[in-house]
């Protein structure tokens, strides 16, 4: 018995590690020159690429947002009115618990991957495990650079296809008021948010606040509270004043050291940003509040203990002081052994650079285009400003203070701020 | 005299010639087969998943602290163990899985083993309906309570999300013990495997001698000691395997700690594979061996009970206590009240939860208005128009749930056939060669991965298969795969129980009059034990129906059941996570009222027939 075993193992053994311990192959494919062409070319052009490559095929993507899967039935569209006996089938796939980084990962082994492109959110992990690793390519259509006054050559960042905000809203039926957003770290405040273990952008949204320009941000907010409630935060930003230097942070990191600490701290774990909606808009979540994807309200019912009104978005007060949330982007790449590189890139061009390849997103508020052009035929089309009372982007961006992620930064951060982060103790009530 | 030269054989001959007569026999064959299967589909998971631990994996933490991008390092082993964070990512979780797992099994042994006591041995009313409906627990998805208990007794008050039904209806607040963390999370799993207990306790109870009792109840032996040293000591094995399955089962459970706010190792393993892929990887080892460890007690508890196997002769005499004219009323009442909570509440909530406005508005209960409920979750047709959907099509006219349900379906069938046939060949052929060293290693490598947590072997075989030779990832191959290979035990065990029972006579008496292996089993070895080796489909089926666990990380939410059911759920769409649950929970009775009808088979006869 023993000795089959061991025999058994050793044979496993061998098999295994030729199959697993495999190091991923070195050799580049073609691409990034493809991705160099189609930058040049207009969206007919990159159609009727499209079109010659993927005819009668099918088209694979996957990505963190189940709507790629309405966009493409548009696209076919669109291009059947180049070539109206075009055909594609195609399959769009959404993978759960961050896994959408392992697939793309074991795809990125194969010599002619899976999936052409994929719609990918969190870009700290985007940018150390999938750009600097070579998996995913970034592609910037002709059409989205202008209309953004880019210069290709000297570009460096993403492609991002729209902005989602989070941001801080309350249940209106009590007494208590959310006017700085130090309010929701006071303590005996329990704020509703998803884990920042289980959305990695929440914890994004950390690391950007150690960022100067945002950590000055929560310094002047706190500077205009008063000194009954700087005192009750005092202590915490003492406590954080010799980490910030050891984490080399600037001279407001301590602020965003604190807020991080008390945030972290105090907020109640939700599984979405569906559920804390749930919970905010009843009449009996008096004083209640939250840090959730704005759009959620879009899809509320008015009963008689359940209404939007019964929610105060905190930045809309004319009295707020700071950030209002924070800005994550859905980035758009062709995947390194894409299958169908041009079909890719003329599906990226035609969801950042068309009202209809945008409309899976626009239709409902609380995404915007990267696009400036898009955003406002979107706005046109849909009129969310004016039946939602969004305030849009621009708005969000200068009067919200949205903090906004970094990927370049909340990578260089991840191991130290993170690891920081991962010391302190989450709230279990 | 003539001398005959008997010209010694040579030994190659001799070798070929074992050999030859060796495979002449069906069930050495089946043996071998099995053996190298079994092997490569429990061991290579294991060694991919050994090997991931030591790996560099860039963006993560050992890629930070080696500063390079691939290769090998001790690192992971190094930080987990002896990091700042080892108490927050090892010890803790450790701990917690440990509690949660020994705990589960207790609550389940008393809970369980009680009713198969009162149900099997005593004059308790209702016995059917009891039965019947005190399995229900594990027909449903493991969070199906744990929702329950979080819709009963969460409160804005303690655990700060909503109020649940104590709370608003009667403004009752129970503690953040009670509501969040190991209490409710070892209650839940505990009354989820609950019918473990009864199936195989009560299957004892059944057949036990009672003649064994009766004696001791004649030499004026006390209730207490007939049932210490007469009663347990006979249901030793079934609580040895209750325990077995159960410790196994709730040790890789993520459902239920991450619903009540539990960080186990298999939660956690999820958090840390964002940064610390290297790290997770050696918790996933750690919950394997864990598993293995206690297949190891269990063979020692199982060989030192040899003194008990004396019993073993059935009587055929069961005795029926008399637990009192009002008791068996008030114990049976007792029964249907806690089984209506564990049982008929989670189905009556998650069909009225399907007619509720919003998510959790209960504007019904406040106003006894019926314009506070709404069939739009069920009947809405398309997606274009806003309409409180959240883009989503009504559950009839939605892609997404039936083609979820398409692949759960493929996936159950798939796996059930192939565990069941694979299981039913291994019991056969470990019954015909009991004493022998091959079918003692068959017969334990391929109940192996029953007792490796879910979540681990969802884990190992996504490692294994996601490389640039194979890369299964979503596909239904992958999940058939998997799922054959952890439930084959459920055949395998209850085939070997029903063949041990079978006296080889029966199929010699076949062999000597020439019949061929393949008839002797189909017309004689698997009519006789039908419905046994049905039960070893069965399970394997209905569990497949409802797996998560196992699955999540093999696939994108949408592809089974399943995973739209936690999508939707992690979503806030509780309409659409409740009505596949009811989707599911109706499939499985039709499924198992189908077969019981045909067969006589049933799930509530289980493991062993």
């Amino acid at each position: 018995m023993k000795k089959l075993s061991i025999l058994a193992l050793f044979v496993i053994m061998v098999l295994s590690l030729v199959v697993v311990g495999c190091k991923p192959r070195q050799e580049k494919s073609e691409v990034q020159k493809i991705i160099a062409q189609a930058e040049t070319m207009t969206l007919e052009e990159l159609g009727r690429k499209a079109i010659e490559e993927s005819k009668g095929k099918t088209f694979y993507g996957v990505g963190n947002s189940s709507r790629g899967k309405s966009a493409l039935p548009k696209f076919i569209e669109y291009l059947k009115t180049l070539d109206e006996t075009y055909t594609l089938t195609f399959e769009w796939q959404q993978p759960k618990n961050n896994k959408i980084f392992d697939q793309l990962k074991a795809d990125s082994l194969k010599a002619k991957g899976t999936f052409a492109m994929t719609l990918i959110q969190d870009g700290n992990q985007i940018e150390s495990k999938m750009v600097k690793t070579g998996i995913l390519d970034t592609f910037i259509p002709k059409d989205w650079a202008k209309e953004n006054n880019i210069n290709r050559s000297e570009y460096t960042g993403y492609l991002a296809l729209q902005t989602l905000n989070k941001v801080f809203m309350f249940n209106n039926k009590g007494t208590k008021t959310f006017t700085n957003c130090w309010d929701f770290v006071m303590p005996g405040e329990h704020g509703q948010f998803m884990d920042i273990d289980s959305e990695i952008v929440g914890k994004n949204f950390l690391y950007m606040l150690t960022k100067p320009e945002y950590a000055k941000n929560l310094k002047d907010a706190y500077d205009k509270l008063d000194s009954a409630k700087k005192a009750l935060i005092d202590p915490t930003i003492t406590a954080v004043t010799q980490d910030a230097a050891d984490l080399k942070l600037d001279q407001n990191g301590k602020y965003a050291l604190a807020w991080i600490k008390l945030w972290v701290e105090s907020y109640t774990t939700v599984n979405d940003d569906g559920p804390i909606c749930n919970n905010l808009v009843q009449a009996s979540s008096v004083d209640q509040f939250g840090l959730l994807v704005y759009s959620k309200l879009r899809s509320v019912q008015e009963t008689e203990t359940v209404s939007k009104s019964n929610v105060t978005i905190a930045a809309y007060q004319n009295n707020y002081e700071g950030m209002g949330g924070y800005g994550y982007c859905h980035y758009l790449f062709v995947t390194d052994n894409s299958p169908l590189p041009w079909t890719a890139c003329a599906f990226i061009a035609y969801m950042t650079c068309t009202v209809d390849g945008f409309e899976a997103w626009g239709k409902d508020m609380g995404g915007y285009s990267s696009n400036p052009k898009v955003a406002r035929d979107t706005e046109t089309r849909f009129k969310h400003l004016e039946n939602s009372g969004d305030k849009g982007y621009t708005w969000w961006v200068e009067n919200g203070k949205l903090v906004l992620e970094d990927p370049e930064y909340c990578s260089e951060v991840a191991f130290t701020v993170g690891a920081w982060i991962e010391l302190l103790t989450k709230y279990t009530g | 005299m003539e001398i005959i030269n008997a010209r010694p054989i040579s030994k190659g001959k001799l070798f070929w010639a074992k050999v030859k007569t060796f495979f002449s026999k069906p069930q050495n064959v089946i043996l071998v087969l099995m053996g190298i299967i079994c092997t490569f589909t429990t061991f290579a998971p294991i060694i991919a998943i050994i090997n991931d631990t030591i790996q560099i994996h860039p963006g993560t933490i050992d890629a930070h602290l080696t500063g390079k991008t691939e290769g090998y390092t001790l690192i992971n082993y190094i930080d987990l163990f002896t990091g700042p964070l080892a108490k927050i990512n090892l010890w803790t979780p450790l701990l917690n899985t440990l509690i949660l797992a020994i705990c589960s099994c207790l609550v389940s042994i008393i809970y369980g083993g009680l009713f198969a006591f009162l149900v099997t041995r005593t004059n308790l009313k209702l016995k059917k309906y009891l039965s019947s409906i005190f399995i229900f627990p594990y027909i449903m998805p493991q969070w199906t309570l744990a929702m329950v208990w979080q819709n009963l007794f969460d409160s804005i008050a303690v655990t700060g999300t909503k109020n649940g039904l104590l709370a608003g209806l009667f403004n009752i607040t129970m503690p953040l013990w009670w509501c969040q963390g190991l209490f409710p999370s070892i209650l839940v799993l505990g009354l989820h495997y609950a019918p473990f207990a009864y199936i195989l306790i009560g299957g004892i109870f059944r057949n036990m001698d009672a003649n064994l009792e009766e004696a001791a109840t004649i030499l004026d032996t006390p209730k207490w000691k007939i049932m210490t040293r007469v009663t347990l000591p006979l249901i030793k094995p079934a609580i040895l395997s209750t325990i077995l399955l159960v410790f196994g089962s709730s040790m890789g459970s993520y459902p239920v700690p991450h619903f009540l706010r539990l960080t186990t190792l298999s939660t956690k393993y999820l958090e840390m594979n964002v940064s610390r892929a290297g790290e997770a990887s050696i918790l996933a080892v750690i919950m394997m061996f864990l598993g293995i460890g206690i297949m190891y007690f269990n063979q020692r508890s199982l060989k030192s009970k040899k003194s008990y196997t004396t019993v073993t002769g059935k009587s055929g005499q069961t005795s029926v206590i008399n637990i009192g004219k009002a008791g068996k009323h008030i114990v049976a009442a007792i029964f249907f009240i806690i089984t209506f909570f564990t049982s008929v509440f989670p189905i009556i909530s998650f069909a009225f939860e399907t007619f509720l406005p919003n998510p959790g508005d209960y504007s019904f209960f406040y106003t006894w208005n019926a314009n506070n409920l709404t069939t739009k979750w069920w009947t809405t047709s398309e997606n274009l128009t806003e309409s409180g959907m959240y883009g989503q099509k009504g559950m009839l006219y939605n892609e997404t749930i039936w083609r979820g349900f398409g692949g759960t379906m493929l996936v159950s069938v798939c796996s059930a056939l192939l565990a069941g046939t694979l299981g039913t060949l291994i019991g056969y052929a470990v019954s015909k060669n009991r004493r022998s060293k091959l079918s003692s290693y068959v017969n334990g490598v391929a109940f192996l991965p029953y007792l490796m947590p879910s979540v681990a072997v969802g884990v190992a075989f996504f490692v294994l298969f996601s490389n640039e030779y194979f890369n299964l990832y979503n596909t239904y191959l992958l999940i058939i795969i998997v799922g054959t290979v952890k439930y084959i035990p459920f055949a395998s065990r209850s085939s070997l129980n029903s063949m041990l029972q079978l006296s080889g006579e029966i199929e010699e008496a076949a062999l000597i009059q020439g019949i061929p292996w393949h008839k002797r089993m189909l017309n004689i070895i698997i009519p006789i034990q039908k419905s046994t080796i049905i039960s070893g489909y069965l399970l394997p089926f209905m569990t497949c129906l409802r797996e998560l666990s196992l699955f999540m990380l093999l696939c994108v939410q949408g592809f089974i059941l399943s995973t739209s059911l936690d999508y939707f759920d992690e979503m806030g769409l509780y309409a659409f996570s409740s009505g596949i649950n009811l989707i599911l929970i109706v499939t499985i009775l039709i499924f198992n009222t189908l077969v019981n009808k045909i067969t006589g088979a049933s799930l509530d006869k289980g493991i062993g027939g």
